[in-house]
């Protein structure tokens, strides 16, 4: 059985009476780049709050490194970086008095302050007054005070909340170098599917404060499925040679769809085809993207997140999610 | 544990201006009374106080104590929660590896530091003034040690109020408020009834039952500082 660096039972935060977190249990082991997916409110922050000890649970155990956070807070947190939603920093300090502020606590030696700096990319800018740097400066530099102790587990929550795509993109890179490198364990939560897809190996999605998946990323993209999508001349004689063949696609807006063909299958159904005179203007495959997934599971959420790509796929969630909204 | 703790929250102190008050208060009101005696020198040091000038430059200076306290507590407990609360730093800070306790106690840590060098700068800066103005008689050391602590020592339940009000709520205009309004009433304490303690500074310095009010003073405080820690230490963190 694999290591468990976090693992949590029945975990349950109430505010004012709504569960905000509901018997959410996760479980991460070793090695992995976590990825924590969920809506906006849907209970990351509060989980992720829980984690660190900064808010009590109402119910339910937090296991960190097989520890017991009630009990050994203090030294379960020596070994955790984290970085809790948008970066927390003191503007009237440089980067170098930031990280020493926490250096002295972590009790580690004045050379992991260039170290860690020198990770993020900010050594240049060590001496300037933190206020004046940009969102992802900031964002850099918490990241680079939650390696300072050189922590086996990351807990970074939205760390590329507000940046522009090269800071997301230099922040991925960070973040995906971690497991490799040193061996961290990382936890990264984010609204953002596409995102967590990119440097995520496994994958939790949270909604409304319960878990409603949690298994790697391969399996949530086999979930997702494939189809091939076959515009033609003539669709409805068309699905009559494709049946002859054991095929038995269905019929979308003159075009035939596909599901579960393989290569094999496509190749004899198109020459068939064109033996019949069919003229075939276009052979695509589409997945089923992940958003579309993800929209399902978390039921709507905002429509504008929703990829436009597959009218039909996506059609029938969000219809669902205003369905959901109306009655509300 | 408590020593790191308390040379980061130092370390967080440069540049925020908290080192300019403390000099600041107590240099201003030394400089105040510099100018109240400089003027009025044939008034108050030939006439009135000619027995004893620098009693009476104590006395004076004293007037001004407990209002002078009570804006300090409330003016360096918001600078010190505001390097925190400024960009919510509490949730790095808490998540670091720390007693919740020991961090609420190294903030008061910061502030009773700054408060005993406030009045150790007082005490300076008054005897300065005497010197400089040539006063006859013995320099009396114990009083000028003592008629700022002293006061402060009766105001400290201020200092445990505001400690847990400023590091508790984001929203420091309750506490500034609260205790701009606490250093203003003080003055009027001497004709407050006992119990108040926003009196107990005042009746310290017109010398009566000193010893009573300080304890007073440093017992309610104790009180409302545990109080404080222990909300501080089980509150969820936002």
């Amino acid at each position: 059985m694999t290591e468990m660096m976090i693992e949590t039972r029945n975990l349950t935060k109430k505010y004012r009476g709504t569960r905000a977190v509901d018997a959410l249990n996760l479980a991460i082991p070793r090695g992995e780049i976590y990825g924590f997916l969920g809506p906006n409110g849907a209970g990351k922050t509060t989980t992720i709050r829980m984690l660190l000890g900064l808010i009590k649970p109402d119910s339910g155990v937090v296991q960190i490194f097989g520890q017991d956070l009630r009990k050994d807070r203090l030294r379960i947190l020596r070994r955790v970086g984290s970085l809790v939603e948008y970066p927390s920093y003191y503007g009237h300090l440089n980067a170098i008095e930031n990280l020493e502020t926490s250096r002295r606590i972590l009790n580690v030696p004045k050379s992991r302050i260039d170290e860690v700096l020198h990770t993020v990319g900010l050594t240049k800018d060590a001496k300037r007054h933190v206020k004046g740097y940009s969102l992802g400066m900031k964002q850099r530099l918490g990241i680079a005070s939650a390696l300072l102790g050189s922590p086996e587990l990351l807990i970074l929550d939205e760390p590329t909340n507000g940046l522009d795509p090269s800071g997301i993109l230099e922040i991925r890179e960070l973040i995906k170098r971690m497991p490799q490198e040193q061996g961290i364990t990382v936890l990264v939560s984010s609204h953002l599917l596409s995102e967590v897809e990119q440097m995520a190996s496994s994958v939790g999605i949270v909604n409304q404060g319960r878990m409603i998946f949690q298994d790697t990323i391969p399996n949530l993209q086999r979930k997702a499925g494939s189809e091939i999508h076959i515009a033609l001349s003539d669709a409805e004689t068309a699905m009559i040679t494709a049946r002859e063949l054991g095929c038995f696609p269905r019929l979308d807006q003159g075009k035939l769809v596909f599901k579960g063909i393989d290569n094999d299958q496509i190749a004899r159904l198109v020459t068939a085809l064109v033996d019949a005179r069919h003229s075939i203007y276009r052979v695509e495959e589409r997945r089923k993207s992940l958003e579309d997934l993800f929209l399902t599971m978390t039921g709507g959420g905002s429509s504008d997140a929703a990829s436009a790509d597959d009218t039909i796929a996506s059609g029938a969630p969000r219809a669902a999610g205003l369905r959901r909204e109306a009655a509300q | 544990m408590i020593g790191k703790l308390l040379s980061t929250d130092l370390l967080k102190m440069r540049r925020t201006g908290i080192w300019w008050v403390v000099l600041i208060g107590p240099v201003g009101l030394a400089a105040m009374q510099a100018l109240n005696f400089g003027l009025r020198y044939d008034y108050l040091v030939r006439g009135r106080y000619a027995a004893d000038p620098w009693s009476g430059l104590l006395n004076e200076t004293a007037m001004f104590v407990p209002i002078a306290v009570y804006l300090a507590m409330t003016l360096l407990m918001a600078m010190i929660a505001n390097i925190e609360n400024k960009q919510n730093s509490w949730k790095q800070m808490l998540a670091l590896p720390v007693r919740r306790s020991q961090v609420f106690a190294s903030k008061f840590l910061c502030c009773l530091i700054q408060l005993l060098a406030a009045c150790a700068l007082l005490s300076v800066s008054t005897a300065a003034v005497g010197l400089a103005l040539n006063f006859s008689g013995p320099i009396p050391y114990a009083d000028l040690l003592t008629f700022g602590v002293y006061p402060m020592l009766a105001s400290l339940p201020m200092l445990g109020f505001t400690l847990w009000l400023t590091l508790t709520f984001r929203n420091q205009a309750i506490p500034i408020s609260l205790g701009i309004a606490a250093s203003l009433m003080s003055v009027f304490g001497a004709s407050m009834p006992e119990v108040v303690p926003l009196a107990w500074p005042a009746l310290v310095v017109s010398g009566q039952r000193a010893l009573t009010f300080m304890g007073l003073g440093v017992g309610l405080f104790a009180v409302l500082y545990l109080l404080g820690s222990a909300h501080f230490s089980r509150k969820d963190v936002a």
